[in-house]
C-alpha cells in the first residue's frame, strides 16, 4: 500500500525568445496526497497545469521545486530504483500509446521483465495472459499476439492499464483515460478502472477536464486554473457547492440536460477578480491567499467573449 | 526578424566552415604540394619571389614550422583582401582574374538552367499531383528514369543526337570563336546557340527531381482539411489549386532548395566539361589535371560562395512565403 | 474524436469485427505494385549480370587485333578502339560500381543515422551541435569538393577505400537531416514516453521502440545513396579522379570519351554503361516509391478511387431523383432542406454502405443536432448533402433537396458541376472541425474572406468587399482589426470564431458544423455556442449541428437524429428525445454522461461498495 505525497510542486518552462529567455510558470507550488483505495480528481482546462503534474509524477519532467514522494507499505520512502515499480501511468491517447510495431504482448511483457515480477518466459505469458483477463481482453491468447492497430480505441485503452499495473503498481496516474474514446464505451473503462483499484486497494489520480465524470468517479477534487489549485475538497462538495468562481464557471458552462430550457444566450459568468489571487479549501471550510501571486489579467482570465470586452 | 537573424547566423557559420576547409584540406593530404607548385611555376618562367612563396604557403601548408594558428588567420586576411594567389597554368594570371571570367558564364549557365528546371518541375509536379490518377501519373516512370540519368552521359547523347548527327548545335565551347566578345546581337545568338544543349542537359536531369518531391506533396496536401474547406466555399478548381494546394506544398520543395542545388551544381561541373563550356567547372578540371592548387581552391571558393548565396536568397523568400516562419519561437 | 475527414470514418466501422492485417515486419514491406515489380526486375537483373557476369565472360582487358567493331555474333557488344570486348568491361564495371554503390551507401546511411537519431533523440546542446553540423555538410557542395580532394590526392594514392570514404562523408548530410526531423517526431510520441515510465533503458528505446518505426525511411535514405553513391563515382571516374586501377561504369565512360567514340559514332562502347546506371538508379526508385508509401500512406493510390470523381453520385441516384415530394410532418414547419433515402456507400473491395436510408428535414431557422460515436456516417452524411464527400465515397441513391427562398427547389445531386460551385458557400456553408486545419496556414485570414466574395460576388469593389469582412468579424466578436493576421497568431477559439464568420459571408440558408467547437475548452465552447444562437435568431440561418455530445445537443437543438452504423435510429425533437428515449441505442447514449448535479447513474466510485460491473461489461 504505496501513499503518493506532492508538496509544493512547482515547474517552471524556459520560453525562448531570440536571445531573451523567460520563464512560464505551468505548475505553481501544488500539493496533494495520494491514498491507497483512494480516488483524486484533478480537474482543469488545457494550460492549467494537470499534464504536467502527471509528467512530473511519472518522472517525465523534472520539478522546478518542491518534491514527490512515495511511501511504502513498510513506511519508508521508496527510494529512486525502485520509484517505478509503484507509480505507473495510463495515457490519453491510446492510439499513441502504443509501439504500432510491436504485439500486445511486448508491451505488457516488457514491464514485467524489467521489475522482475516474471522468471523466465512461460511465466512471463502466464502472467501477460492474466493480466489482459483482468482488463478483460477475453480470451487472452487471442489478443495477445496482436498489433495495437488491429485493436479498437477502447480495447488498447484496456492493454494500457494493463501495462501500467504489470510492475504491480500502488498509484496510478491516469491522465485523461477516457477522453479520446467513444462516449458509449468511456463508462465501461472507468468502471474498469474502480474495479482494480478496488481489488488491488490503489490509489489513483484522475486528471480530467470533465467535471461530471470527476465528481462520480473520485472521493476529492482539485480544480487547477493557470497552474494553482483555486479549489479543492469532496468531490460533491465542489461540485454540488462550488465557492471559487472558476469552479461556477467551469460548472456552468459544462453542457447539462437537466438545465435544457435555460438561455444558451446568457453569460456563463467570469471570474471574480478577488478570486484570481485565493483558493477555497473545503475541508478546513474558508479561503487561503496565493502568496506572491502574479496579477492575471481579468479580460485574460475570461477567455469565453473572444476579443470583445465582457460586460 | 529572428528568421532572418538565424539564417544570417548560419550561412556566416557555413562560409567560416568552408575556408577552414580550404585551409586545412591541402594540409592533411600526403606530399608537398608548394614544392610541387613552384617548380611549375619556374618552368614557365615566372620569378619565385618571397612573397610568392608565402603566398602559396599560407594557401597550402608549410615545413617552416610556424604555428598553424598563425598561418590561419594569415590566410583568412588574404583572403578577406581578396588576394586568391597566382594560377601556374594560366600564369601570369591572378586567380581571382581567372574566376571573374569563366564566372559569368557557370552563372549565367546554372542559374538560367536552374530556375527552368525548378519553374517546370514544380509546375508539372503541382499538375501531376492535383490530377492524380489521370493518364498524367505516367509521367512518373519516365521521370525516374530521367533522375537517375548521369548528367555527363545524357550529355553525351545529347551530343550525339544533336549535334553530330543532325548537326543542330555547336559540338562544344561557349561561343563562336571567331566572333569578338561584346553586347553585340551576333554574340549573343551565338552564345544562346553554344549554351542551348549545356543548359538543356541540366534542365532535363533536374527536373525529375522537382516534379517528383512537388507530387509528392501534392497529393499529401489534397487531403488537408483546408483544401476541403476550398472546395466548400465554392471556390474554382484553378485558384484552389494554386493558392491552396500549391501555394502549400511548395514549401518542403524550397526548403529542400539546398540538397538539390548541389545536385545540380555537382552535376554542371561535369556538363561544362563535356562540352568544353568555359565555364568554372572546366577551369576546375583544368587546375586540377596542371596541379594548379591555388586556381583549384579559389574555384572551391568560390563554387561554395555562390552556393550559399543562392541558398541564402531561397531561405530569405522562403520566409516571405511561410509566414510561421517568422514569428516562431 | 479527432477525425474530420469522410474516409478515415470507414476503418473504426469496420473495426467492430476486428480483421487481422499486417504487422511488425511483414507491415513495413511494401505492397505489390506493378512498380515494385519493374523496379525489383531490374535491380536484380543488373545485380545478377554484376555477380555472375564477370564469371561467363573473357578478359576485360585482353585486347585483340580488331578495334572498334560493331556488335556481331563474336563480340556482343562489339569491341573498343584497343580491340577489348565491351560486354566483358560492360560485367566487370557493372560489378565495380555495384560493389562501391553498395559499400558508400552502407556507410552513408550509417553516418546519417548516427547523426540524425542519436542528435534527435538527444536533444539539447549536442543535437544543436550535429544539426548545424549536418546542414553545414549539405550546403558545402559535394562533387566540386571531392574533385578538390581527389586533385590534392595524387593518382597513385588514390585507392578504393578514399573514393569510398570520400564518397560517404560528402554523401550522408541530406538522409540525416531526414532521419533527424522523422527522429524528432517519433520521440515525442506517447509510446516513447510509456516506455520510460516502464523504465526501459535509454539504449533500448532508441533500438526498440524508435528504430524500428525507422526502419521504412532508413531503408529509403539507404536505396537513395546508393543511386547517388554510384552516379558520384561515375561523374568522377569519368573525370579521370576515380579508384586507380578499377573497372567501374565510369572508368568505362571515361574511356570511351577519350577514344573518340564520340565522334566515331561508337554507340556500342558508350551507351551501355550509362543505360545501366540509368537503368539501375530507376529501379531503386520504383522501389523507393513502394517504400514511400509505407512511409507515408496518403502517396498510396487505390486505381478505383483514382479514377472516381470528388462529389460522385452513382447514375441510379441520378436518375431516380425526379419527383421530388417534400411530405412535411408539421404542416407549420417551412422546410430548408431535405434528405430522402440517402444511401452513400464506400466503394472499397469490401463495399461499406456508410449512410443508409437516411431520411431528414430541415425547417428554415430550425437547429438540427446530428448525434452518433466515430464511424457512425455523420460526417459522410454531412459531406454527402454538399457532395464534398471523396472516392471511394460514392451516393448510391435517394434525393437531396434544397428549397431555395424566394426560387424553385434545387435537387442537390443533379446538380452540374459549375452549378453546385456556385451553390456552395451562397445557400449552404460549412463549419469544420479543426479550425487550425481548416484555414490555409500561409494566406492572411483577410485573403480567404476575401476569396470567397471575388468568386461569389465578382461585382462588389475591393473597398465593399473589406467592409463586409470586417463586419461579419464583428458578427462573431471578433477584432476586425484581426483581418491582416495568419491563422497561427489566432487562439484556438478565435480561429473558430473566425470560421463562422466566414461560413456568414454569403448570408447562406443553411449551415452544417461539424463538430465545431469539440477540441476546445467547456468556457471557450460555450462562448461559441452563445454567439451561433445569438447569430441564428438574428439572420434566421438553419443549422445542421453535428457532435458525439448528445448533453451538448439537447441544450442547444430543436431537433435530434441519433445515429448508429450508418443509419437514423431516432429522430425526434429534443424534448423527447431526453423525457422519452425509444431507441435502447439512445438510452446507452444518455447514461453515457452522467449528470453533473444529479444522481450517479451507472457510474461506480471505487470507495462504493455497489459491484456494479454490469455497465463495463455491456459496454465494451
Amino acid at each position: 500500500m504505496t501513499t503518493l505525497e506532492v508538496r509544493d510542486l512547482v515547474k517552471d518552462f524556459r520560453i525562448r525568445a531570440g536571445l531573451r529567455s523567460s520563464r512560464l510558470r505551468a505548475v505553481d507550488h501544488v500539493s496533494f496526497t495520494l491514498h491507497p483505495g483512494r480516488t483524486v480528481a484533478l480537474v482543469g482546462e488545457s494550460g492549467s497545469g494537470k499534464s504536467t503534474i502527471a509528467r512530473m509524477i511519472s518522472r517525465l519532467e523534472r520539478p522546478t521545486g518542491g518534491e514527490i514522494v512515495a511511501t511504502g507499505p513498510d513506511g519508508r520512502r521508496v527510494g529512486d530504483r525502485a520509484y517505478r515499480d509503484h507509480v505507473q501511468m495510463v495515457f490519453q491517447d491510446p492510439f499513441a500509446s502504443l509501439n504500432p510495431f510491436h504485439s500486445i504482448e511486448h508491451h505488457i511483457a516488457r514491464p514485467l521483465q524489467l521489475h522482475h515480477k516474471s522468471k523466465g518466459r512461460v511465466d512471463t505469458r502466464r502472467q501477460v495472459e492474466e493480466l489482459l483477463e483482468r482488463v478483460n481482453l477475453t480470451p487472452p491468447e487471442d489478443f495477445a499476439p496482436r498489433r495495437p492497430h488491429e485493436l479498437s480505441g477502447g480495447q488498447r485503452q484496456r492493454v494500457a492499464i494493463a501495462r501500467a499495473l504489470a510492475p504491480g503498481a500502488q498509484v496510478v496516474i491516469a491522465d485523461e483515460p477516457v477522453s479520446m474514446l467513444d462516449v458509449s464505451i468511456r463508462l465501461g473503462v472507468l468502471n474498469l478502472l474502480a474495479r482494480l483499484q478496488r481489488e488491488d486497494d490503489l490509489a489513483v489520480l484522475y486528471i480530467t477536464h470533465d467535471l461530471a465524470t470527476a465528481r462520480h468517479f473520485s472521493d476529492d477534487i482539485l480544480v487547477l486554473y493557470r497552474g494553482r489549485v483555486v479549489e479543492r475538497g469532496p468531490a460533491d462538495e465542489v461540485i454540488l457547492n462550488p465557492q471559487h468562481s472558476y469552479t461556477r464557471l467551469l460548472a456552468s458552462a459544462a453542457p447539462n440536460p437537466e438545465k435544457r430550457g435555460r438561455s444558451l444566450a446568457e453569460l456563463p459568468g467570469a471570474i471574480d477578480e478577488q478570486d484570481l489571487a485565493r483558493s477555497y479549501d473545503h475541508t478546513t471550510g474558508s479561503w487561503v491567499s496565493f502568496e506572491n501571486a502574479r496579477p492575471i489579467a481579468v479580460a485574460a482570465a475570461n477567455p469565453a467573449g473572444g476579443d470583445r470586452t465582457q460586460v | 526578424m529572428r528568421y532572418y537573424a538565424r539564417k544570417l547566423g548560419f550561412y556566416a557559420a557555413a562560409l567560416w566552415a568552408a575556408l577552414t576547409l580550404n585551409f586545412f584540406i591541402p594540409r592533411m593530404m600526403p606530399g608537398n604540394p608548394v614544392d610541387t607548385l613552384l617548380a611549375k611555376f619556374q618552368q614557365r618562367g615566372g620569378s619565385v619571389s618571397p612573397e610568392t612563396r608565402r603566398a602559396y604557403e599560407l594557401l597550402l601548408g608549410t615545413n617552416s614550422g610556424e604555428p598553424l594558428w598563425d598561418q590561419y588567420f594569415s590566410y583568412l586576411g588574404n583572403l578577406a583582401r581578396g588576394d586568391l594567389g597566382v594560377s601556374v597554368s594560366v600564369y601570369p594570371a591572378t586567380v581571382s582574374q581567372v574566376l571573374s571570367q569563366s564566372m559569368m558564364w557557370t552563372i549565367m549557365l546554372v542559374g538560367i538552367a536552374t530556375v527552368l528546371s525548378f519553374v517546370i518541375g514544380v509546375g508539372l509536379g503541382a499538375l501531376v499531383g492535383w490530377r492524380r490518377g489521370s493518364w498524367l501519373d505516367s509521367v512518373i516512370p519516365a521521370t525516374t528514369v530521367l533522375a537517375a540519368v548521369p548528367y555527363f552521359w545524357l550529355a553525351l547523347i545529347f551530343v550525339l543526337i544533336f549535334s553530330t548527327t543532325l548537326n543542330w548545335f555547336p559540338l562544344n565551347g561557349g561561343y563562336d570563336v571567331s566572333l569578338a566578345t561584346g553586347w553585340n546581337w551576333e554574340f549573343i545568338s551565338s552564345t544562346i546557340e553554344h549554351g542551348f544543349l549545356p543548359a538543356l542537359t541540366i534542365v532535363v536531369s533536374s527536373v525529375g527531381g522537382w516534379l517528383l518531391g512537388m507530387r509528392n506533396m501534392m497529393v499529401s496536401t489534397g487531403s488537408e482539411d483546408y483544401i476541403l474547406t476550398a472546395r466548400a466555399k465554392g471556390l474554382r478548381d484553378r485558384r484552389i489549386l494554386t493558392r491552396y494546394a500549391a501555394r502549400n506544398a511548395v514549401l518542403p520543395s524550397l526548403a529542400g532548395f539546398a540538397i538539390s542545388l548541389g545536385f545540380v551544381v555537382s552535376g554542371s561541373v561535369i556538363t561544362e566539361q563535356v562540352f568544353s563550356y568555359p565555364g568554372i567547372g572546366m577551369k576546375l578540371l583544368q587546375s586540377v589535371e596542371n596541379n594548379d592548387y591555388a586556381l583549384m581552391q579559389g574555384i572551391f571558393l568560390v563554387i561554395t560562395l555562390a552556393v550559399l548565396g543562392a541558398n541564402l536568397i531561397v531561405d530569405l523568400l522562403y520566409g516571405f512565403i511561410d509566414p510561421r516562419t517568422r514569428v516562431r519561437n | 474524436m479527432t477525425q474530420t475527414s469522410p474516409l478515415a470514418e470507414t476503418p473504426d466501422a469496420a473495426t467492430a469485427k476486428p480483421v487481422r492485417r499486417r504487422g511488425g515486419f511483414r507491415a513495413m514491406l511494401p505492397t505489390w505494385s506493378a512498380r515494385l515489380g519493374v523496379g525489383l526486375l531490374l535491380v536484380i537483373g543488373i545485380a545478377l549480370f554484376g555477380v555472375l557476369g564477370p564469371m561467363l565472360v573473357g578478359d576485360p582487358d585482353a585486347i585483340s587485333s580488331i578495334g572498334m567493331t560493331e556488335p556481331s555474333g563474336d563480340y556482343l557488344l562489339g569491341t573498343t578502339q584497343t580491340g577489348q570486348d565491351v560486354l566483358a568491361q560492360l560485367a566487370h564495371s557493372t560489378r565495380g560500381s555495384l560493389q562501391i554503390g553498395l559499400l558508400v551507401g552502407v556507410l552513408a546511411t550509417v553516418l546519417s543515422a548516427f547523426f540524425g537519431i542519436i542528435g534527435a533523440y538527444t536533444g539539447g546542446f549536442l543535437d544543436e551541435a550535429f544539426s548545424l553540423f549536418s546542414n553545414v555538410m549539405l550546403v558545402i557542395p559535394g562533387l566540386p569538393l571531392v574533385i578538390v580532394i581527389a586533385g590534392f590526392v595524387p593518382a597513385e594514392d588514390r585507392g578504393l577505400s578514399t573514393i569510398i570514404l570520400v564518397l560517404a562523408i560528402t554523401g550522408w548530410a541530406a538522409s540525416a537531416r531526414v532521419l533527424h526531423a522523422q527522429t524528432l517526431s517519433l520521440r515525442n510520441r506517447d509510446y516513447v514516453a510509456a516506455a520510460r515510465v516502464a523504465g526501459e533503458k535509454r539504449w533500448r528505446i532508441v533500438t526498440v521502440e524508435i528504430l524500428p518505426n525507422l526502419l521504412p525511411l532508413l531503408a529509403s535514405q539507404f536505396v537513395f545513396a546508393i543511386i547517388a553513391a554510384i552516379i558520384s563515382e561515375a561523374s568522377l571516374s569519368f573525370l579521370g579522379l576515380g579508384a586507380n586501377g578499377q573497372h567501374t561504369l565510369g572508368t568505362m565512360l571515361y574511356y570511351a570519351q577519350n577514344g573518340w567514340a564520340l565522334q566515331l559514332e561508337a554507340w556500342w562502347w558508350f551507351v551501355p554503361p550509362g543505360l545501366l546506371i540509368a537503368l539501375f538508379g530507376c529501379g531503386l526508385s520504383l522501389i523507393n516509391f513502394s517504400i514511400d508509401e509505407i512511409i507515408n500512406p496518403k502517396l498510396r493510390v487505390d486505381a478505383r478511387t483514382a479514377k472516381a470523381k470528388a462529389g460522385g453520385v452513382a447514375k441510379e441516384a441520378r436518375a431516380a431523383a425526379t419527383a421530388v415530394s417534400p411530405a412535411p410532418d408539421q404542416p407549420d414547419r417551412e422546410l430548408v432542406l431535405t434528405v430522402e433515402g440517402l444511401n452513400v456507400v464506400y466503394q472499397t473491395e469490401k463495399p461499406v454502405h456508410a449512410v443508409k436510408d437516411v431520411s431528414i428535414t430541415l425547417a428554415r431557422g430550425e437547429i438540427l443536432g446530428l448525434a452518433g460515436e466515430s464511424g457512425c456516417g455523420k460526417t459522410t452524411l454531412a459531406y454527402a448533402i454538399n457532395r464534398l464527400h471523396r472516392p471511394p465515397a460514392e451516393v448510391s441513391s435517394g434525393t437531396v433537396t434544397f428549397h431555395d427562398r424566394g426560387g424553385p427547389d434545387i435537387d442537390l445531386l443533379n446538380l452540374g458541376d459549375e452549378e453546385l460551385r456556385a451553390f456552395r458557400w451562397s445557400k449552404l456553408s460549412m463549419v469544420f472541425q479543426g479550425a487550425m486545419n481548416s484555414l490555409n496556414p500561409v494566406i492572411s485570414i483577410h485573403e480567404q474572406l476575401d476569396d470567397v466574395l471575388t468568386t461569389h460576388k465578382p461585382d462588389m469593389g475591393k473597398a465593399e468587399r473589406r467592409a463586409r469582412c470586417a463586419e461579419v468579424l464583428r458578427l462573431v466578436g471578433v477584432d476586425p482589426r484581426r483581418l491582416d493576421s495568419f491563422p497561427h497568431e489566432l487562439s484556438g477559439g478565435m480561429r473558430q470564431r473566425v470560421m463562422i464568420a466566414m461560413a456568414m459571408l454569403l448570408d447562406p440558408q443553411v449551415m452544417i458544423m461539424d463538430e465545431p467547437t469539440t477540441a476546445l475548452d467547456v468556457v471557450v465552447q460555450r462562448g461559441i455556442l452563445r454567439e451561433i444562437i445569438r447569430l441564428r435568431d438574428e439572420l434566421g440561418f438553419a443549422v445542421v449541428f453535428i457532435t458525439h455530445d448528445l448533453p451538448l445537443l439537447l441544450e442547444l437543438s430543436d431537433r435530434i437524429a441519433v445515429m448508429k452504423a450508418g443509419e437514423i435510429v431516432e429522430y425526434a425533437p429534443s424534448g423527447q428525445i431526453y423525457e422519452r428515449p425509444s431507441h435502447p441505442y439512445t438510452r446507452q447514449l444518455l447514461a453515457s454522461f452522467p449528470s453533473l448535479t444529479g444522481e450517479r447513474g451507472a457510474f461506480v466510485r471505487a470507495g462504493g461498495t455497489a459491484a456494479n460491473d454490469v455497465n463495463e461489461g455491456a459496454a465494451r
